[in-house]
């Protein structure tokens, strides 16, 4: 870890980071304020009205009049995948693939610190400003529920929601980060660490759809936040996080390995 | 202080460099010449440790350079040929990033260079002008106080007045003991900076001179424009080098005859005296014509 890099990060990308923070805040803010277990029927209603393949598409299905479920289907089915996803697109790439592709990682390799101090310290930032926007939501998250509805919230699942979340996104900037180390351009380092990701995306808005479709949710890394499963089975949290932990080492080491042995054309 | 031995890169385009072999010893200045495109930065690339090699290696200070790369980081002073920086930085940003990301203690060097060169670094590195980022890349290059300093055409993008400092400066360094290398395909430039030079064409060192062998090599070429007609058979009939170009014009080779040539000018009435810039191509064309002379 190198702190003056680390820092040189933070003041390139702080803009990103808020802006995605905020559009999670505001739609989580919406969305608690929006809870009203006695008028559940009437959202159901309101669903009702929309074809059932976008409802399934956006996993608004089973908006029931338990807040936790109700936050869980309104935001971990789409919104709360999407902005992160969105997120680390855009910073893994400027990490790596934007320094080699411009030129500027000459600069970096030029400072006594290897290709593996500088490739974990880019790691480190990018895992740790995921860390960043998942506590900082959560906390407002949890601090709104109790203000409006006290105890209606069950933390404990909340938190197991968004460690899973959180560990799924995880594995994404994994990938954008590795393509970053494996391209010598962004064009490249971006049409793969982030065109992957929304292709996942697109392949969990087609699940559920329709029963022959089912299959394929087998085909995205998304279908690790099941929605069902982590509120209701501890096993289940524990054995999926336990995968998704490996899956990020895996990716994240092969990275570093790589941009270590590569040949720069800087 | 550096060696290259055997070192071979070969890119798919078939281009690369070919099994090159050079010292560059403590205390010189060498200059590496050679047309754009012959080889010149990924030689620079190799030392620096950012390319696999295919074949051979480059040591700097006995440490091997791919492998050693951050040892060597304190002690090498690069300056590249394409600079890209930091963009969202401002200059003086960009400069305490790279202190601290070396850890350099003393930074009065790095605040006499930013005097000397006149840069005004509040100004977002987005925002300057080519010189003024060449400047930036200079005093980001000599600020830590490096033995050995690597310079990939240095002087590009530098006014005139800006290339003799930089000039000074590597006098400067050179008689603090510093070891440099200095990339160029200005013959000039390394004619007058340099002690030694390393020629290398289409991939491949085609000689490695000591500078007065190179000086003797290039030969001066004057085109004279006369006043009267009669001065250009005069000069035509001297026993110099002379070719009538035009009506006017006469272009003279002088090799070390200066003597006779003041002496025949002299006895003339002379317009205009000027100097015909000899290309790097040229001079390859004369001296390694059959060597290397597969040109597109």
């Amino acid at each position: 870890m190198n702190k003056t890099l680390y820092k040189a990060n933070a003041r390139a990308n702080w803009g990103i980071l808020l802006f995605i923070s905020l559009m999670m805040l505001m739609y989580m803010s919406v969305a608690i304020t929006m809870f009203n277990p006695e008028n559940a029927d009437t959202i159901e209603g309101m669903l009702k009205m929309l074809p059932e393949g976008m409802i399934k598409a956006f996993g608004f299905q089973n908006l029931g009049t338990d807040l936790t479920g109700y936050l869980a289907n309104y935001l971990y089915g789409f919104i709360f995948i999407t902005f992160p996803v969105i997120y680390t697109a855009i910073v893994s790439n400027k990490l790596i693939a934007k320094h080699v592709d411009s030129g500027s990682m000459a600069y970096l390799l030029t400072t006594p610190n290897t290709r593996i101090k500088i490739a974990s310290t880019q790691a480190f930032y990018l895992i740790s400003n995921i860390a960043v926007i998942f506590i900082f939501n959560v906390i407002i998250g949890i601090i709104l529920c109790e203000a409006m509805f006290k105890g209606l919230l069950n933390i404990n699942k909340f938190l197991a929601l968004n460690w899973i979340t959180f560990l799924v996104i995880i594995v994404v900037s994994g990938i954008g980060f590795f393509f970053s180390c494996f391209f010598n351009d962004t064009k490249n380092s971006l049409a793969f660490g982030g065109g992957i990701p929304i292709l996942f995306l697109v392949i969990k808005m087609l699940t559920g759809i329709s029963d022959s479709l089912d299959w394929i949710r087998y085909l995205t890394i998304y279908s690790f936040i099941n929605i069902d499963k982590i509120l209701t089975n501890n096993t289940y949290v524990i054995s999926s996080s336990l995968i998704l932990i490996g899956i990020s080492v895996i990716l994240y080491y092969a990275s570093i390995i790589i941009f270590n042995r590569k040949s720069l054309s800087i | 202080m550096i060696q290259v031995q055997n070192l071979t890169q070969t890119y798919k385009s078939g281009k690369g460099v070919f099994d090159l072999n050079f010292t560059i010893k403590e205390g010189e200045v060498f200059g590496y010449l050679g047309p754009n495109g012959a080889g010149k930065t990924t030689t620079i690339r190799n030392l620096l440790g950012f390319s696999n090699a295919s074949k051979g290696k480059a040591k700097i200070n006995k440490l091997d350079c791919r492998k050693d790369t951050a040892k060597l980081q304190n002690i090498i002073g690069y300056l590249p040929g394409e600079t890209a920086f930091f963009n969202n930085m401002t200059g003086f940003q960009f400069l305490k990033f790279m202190t601290e990301m070396r850890n350099t203690k003393n930074l009065s060097i790095k605040n006499n260079l930013i005097e000397k060169f006149e840069l005004d670094t509040e100004v977002k590195i987005k925002k300057m002008s080519k010189g003024m980022k060449q400047k930036l890349a200079i005093i980001t290059a000599f600020m830590h106080d490096p033995r050995v300093y690597i310079l990939d055409e240095p002087t590009s993008g530098l006014d005139p007045f800006m290339q003799n400092l930089f000039m000074e400066l590597i006098s400067e360094e050179k008689s603090r003991g510093k070891t440099i290398m200095m990339s160029s395909h200005i013959f000039e430039e390394v004619q007058r900076s340099c002690d030694r030079a390393g020629i290398i064409r289409d991939g491949k060192i085609v000689a490695v001179e000591n500078i007065n062998a190179l000086n003797e090599m290039k030969q001066e070429i004057y085109i004279i424009t006369l006043k009267y007609k009669k001065d250009v058979e005069k000069l035509v009939d001297s026993n110099l080098d002379t070719e009538k170009i035009s009506e006017y014009r006469v272009q003279i080779t002088v090799n070390d005859n200066y003597q006779k040539f003041f002496e025949t000018l002299a006895l003339c009435n002379v317009a205009r005296l000027d100097v015909k810039q000899e290309s790097l191509e040229d001079i390859f064309m004369k001296y390694y014509g059959k060597a290397g002379v597969s040109h597109e």
